[in-house]
């Protein structure tokens, strides 16, 4: 059971928002007493993105007890509601939310990701004047949000759009030839994205900055979503062999079979994938094959000292091979969400479009430093600003993480922003 | 030379994988006239049984493998236990459709339960081969070759307990008319129980073959079961040797159009050929025309 006394001592991730919150909630009556605020999350708790789902409610479970721990928001508890939104799409996960504000009267949903919707979900929030959280990871959140902004005042991506990804891996790149870490064969790289609007948008993004940053791309494939035999992919490789293989498909079974493929005939690149690699099973899957792999998230438990406690609490509660990575993402925003509803005077209700309002301007004004990094929210598109493609000040970014697997008994090492990393690239043992 | 072996290793290795998991499903549409939508969470079921005989208890990997296939077939004894069977005697001409539908609803019942036993996260398949061999400059893993071959010993077993046993004349019998096989004196009701245990093993075996490829997560019978399910109907439903065929014909197209054309094209080449061979011949490549009062 937790305390107040033990939270606060050990944890160190949410050190200043449990004081803030404490600080706050100490003249209101206890916790235990008071109505309890509803709290909504359309999670895929079954189907294909079950994995992620459930770390998604750990995040928020975890969230949810420590900030009972300290007197809920403003003296009420918080209380979590689930529907499951399996394998997800438009419809599914807009009845989903609809149906947490229906029956439950949640002011707040907080969403990891659900894909196929279309970001339908921002038209349900703005609809019922409830505020949004999601980590869909999305341009379209941002595209949607510029098309009226008074409408979808409520609704905010908790980590930068999957955009971003592009510009970011090639200015890594670049920064790996500039330091002499790395001297590429050619300037070729092939990029292999899945069919889904995530993968695509991010390998577009590389295409269309690749000239810009001094490269060509040699392969441009797009596999079905879920993947898992490369052998017509790697051959097409084989033929022109690249400087960089870039897969942009994120399901880390997938990925670990591409490297198990790939290994027995590598080329000489640098192989870089998305997401999938932070995932215990990419490395439980891939086992030597992975080793050297580098792969980058907009949005992750960073591993520094002020996410141990964090880290901890959360392996703690939810067992050794738990992703924290994924967890984090609903920690940090159910977090967020509940300083800024304590600023703003209280969570509010559904249909109360001026609380609503008052929360999300507090959501706006909070710079918050979570375990995934600094959370700030860009007016333009109401998605956090990522550092350092948007913003060159790391105090005001969530930082693009990149990392290595380097020792497969250990955690992947994170290689950049120089501002966070903890060690540098090595050559991967295919190349060397 | 080396575009060629690639091609071909991963047709064949796919054609193995769909020819057993189709070959599973036709028999009990041949001899039962039942298309078993849980079909996919049976090949699910059988992977993982592996990973828990193997992993978590610490046994021999063919052991395993034996489980897989035991589990399946009990899952297919409970299958006609527990729902078949009532529906052949409650649901009469409607029977095709309600045991669609009730093993749909299985099918999301056994995903369900492997993923709160389980949990979501991948999880590593212990059979699997490592190692590769050389052709020339191509680098074929072991581990298709292996998948070749326990598949194709796989359906020559089957083919031999179909075609030369007891239990399998009278499956052929029930197959071929129902009524007369009961007038024959054959236990129809227990040729069922055996073809959906029989049907139960083949999926459990092929789950531990595909998983070895895919990794063990809930959903990975779910594309092996569609691309079965084309596979039977463009061979002709119930056509055992013509859904191999066509299982390895495809996926070699399927397998050359990825490469020629990009690997996002595979799927949809597939399904327009499945369109094409439908319009010139309703029945299947292999299937003869039947005739239904209505």
């Amino acid at each position: 059971m937790i305390n107040r006394r033990s939270l606060l001592r050990n944890s160190l991730a949410s050190g200043a928002g449990l004081s803030l919150l404490a600080g706050m909630n100490a003249s209101t009556a206890n916790a235990a007493d008071a109505e309890p605020i509803p709290i909504g999350a359309a999670l895929p708790m079954s189907g294909t993105a079950a994995a992620d789902g459930i770390e998604f409610k750990n995040g928020l479970d975890l969230a949810i007890e420590e900030i009972n721990a300290v007197g809920g928001i403003l003296g009420r508890p918080l209380e979590l509601h689930i529907e499951d939104t399996a394998e997800m799409g438009a419809d599914v996960v807009s009845q989903a939310m609809q149906r947490l504000i229906d029956r439950y009267g949640t002011p707040v949903i907080v969403n990891g990701y659900n894909y196929g919707t279309n970001m339908v979900e921002m038209d349900v929030a703005a609809d019922s004047d409830v505020i949004f959280i999601h980590y869909n990871t999305l341009i379209s959140h941002n595209n949607k949000f510029k098309e009226d902004p008074d409408r979808y005042y409520g609704s905010f991506q908790g980590d930068p759009p999957e955009y971003y990804y592009g510009p970011g891996l090639l200015s890594y790149l670049n920064g790996l030839i500039d330091s002499g870490q790395w001297e590429p064969a050619n300037r070729k790289i092939a990029l292999v994205a899945s069919s889904v609007e995530y993968s695509i948008v991010i390998a577009n993004a590389v295409r269309e900055f690749a000239d810009q940053y001094g490269w060509e791309i040699s392969l441009y494939e797009t596999v079905q979503f879920p993947t898992n035999q490369w052998g017509p992919t790697l051959a097409k490789i084989r033929q022109d062999e690249p400087a960089v293989i870039a897969v942009t498909h994120f399901l880390p079974q997938d990925l670990a079979a591409f490297m198990t493929q790939f290994i027995p005939q590598p080329t000489n690149s640098l192989v870089y994938m998305q997401y999938g690699p932070s995932l215990p099973a990419f490395k439980e899957i891939g086992g030597e094959s992975v080793k050297g792999v580098v792969y980058s998230t907009v949005v992750g438990c960073l591993p520094d000292d002020f996410s141990e406690g964090f880290r901890t609490a959360y392996r703690e509660k939810f067992g050794p091979t738990a992703a924290y990575l994924t967890g984090s993402q609903t920690y940090d925003g159910l977090w967020k969400w509940a300083l800024s509803a304590a600023i703003a005077g209280g969570a509010g209700e559904p249909y109360d479009g001026d609380q609503a309002r008052a929360v999300s301007a507090s959501m706006n004004r909070l710079i918050y430093r979570g375990v995934n990094g600094i959370c700030r929210f860009d007016p333009e598109g109401q998605s956090a600003y990522t550092f350092p493609a948007q913003t060159p000040d790391a105090s005001l970014g969530m930082p693009h993480q990149f990392l290595q697997h380097q020792d497969l008994t250990q955690d992947p090492v994170l290689v950049a922003p120089p501002a966070y990393a903890k060690g540098s690239f090595i050559l991967p043992p295919w190349m060397s | 030379m080396d575009i060629l072996i690639a091609i071909i290793t991963t047709g064949l290795t796919n054609g193995a994988l769909y020819a057993l998991a189709t070959i599973g499903l036709s028999l009990v549409w041949g001899s039962m006239g039942m298309l078993n939508m849980a079909h996919g969470a049976l090949l699910a079921l059988g992977g993982y049984a592996v990973f828990s005989v193997a992993t978590t208890l610490g046994l021999p990997v063919w052991l395993a493998v034996l489980a897989a296939a035991g589990a399946g077939a009990l899952a297919g004894v409970i299958l006609y236990i527990c729902v078949v069977r009532s529906l052949i005697r409650t649901a009469g001409k409607n029977f095709e459709t309600s045991v669609m539908i009730a093993t749909v609803g299985i099918s999301i019942s056994l995903q369900n339960a492997l993923l709160q036993v389980y949990g979501g996260q991948p999880l590593k398949q212990p059979f699997g081969v490592s190692g590769a061999f050389r052709i020339g400059d191509s680098v074929v893993p072991w581990l298709n070759v292996v998948i070749i071959l326990v598949s194709v010993v796989v359906m020559l077993g089957l083919a031999l307990l179909i075609s030369r046993t007891r239990m399998g004349r009278a499956i052929r019998a029930t197959a071929q008319n129902r009524e007369a096989a009961l007038l024959m004196g054959v236990a129809v009701e227990r040729t069922y129980l055996q073809v959906l245990a029989l049907s139960g093993a083949v999926a459990g075996i092929c789950g531990v073959l595909v998983s070895s490829v895919t990794q063990l997560s809930p959903t990975l019978g779910a594309d092996p079961m569609l691309k079965a399910f084309i596979m039977c109907v463009v061979a002709g439903l119930g056509n055992l040797p013509g859904a191999v065929a066509a299982a390895f014909g495809l996926a070699m197209i399927e397998a050359g159009v990825q490469f020629g054309m990009g690997a996002r094209w595979g799927f949809p080449v597939l399904l327009m050929l499945v369109i094409a061979i439908l319009i010139w011949r309703p029945n299947g490549l292999f299937g003869r025309a039947q005739i239904r009062r209505m």
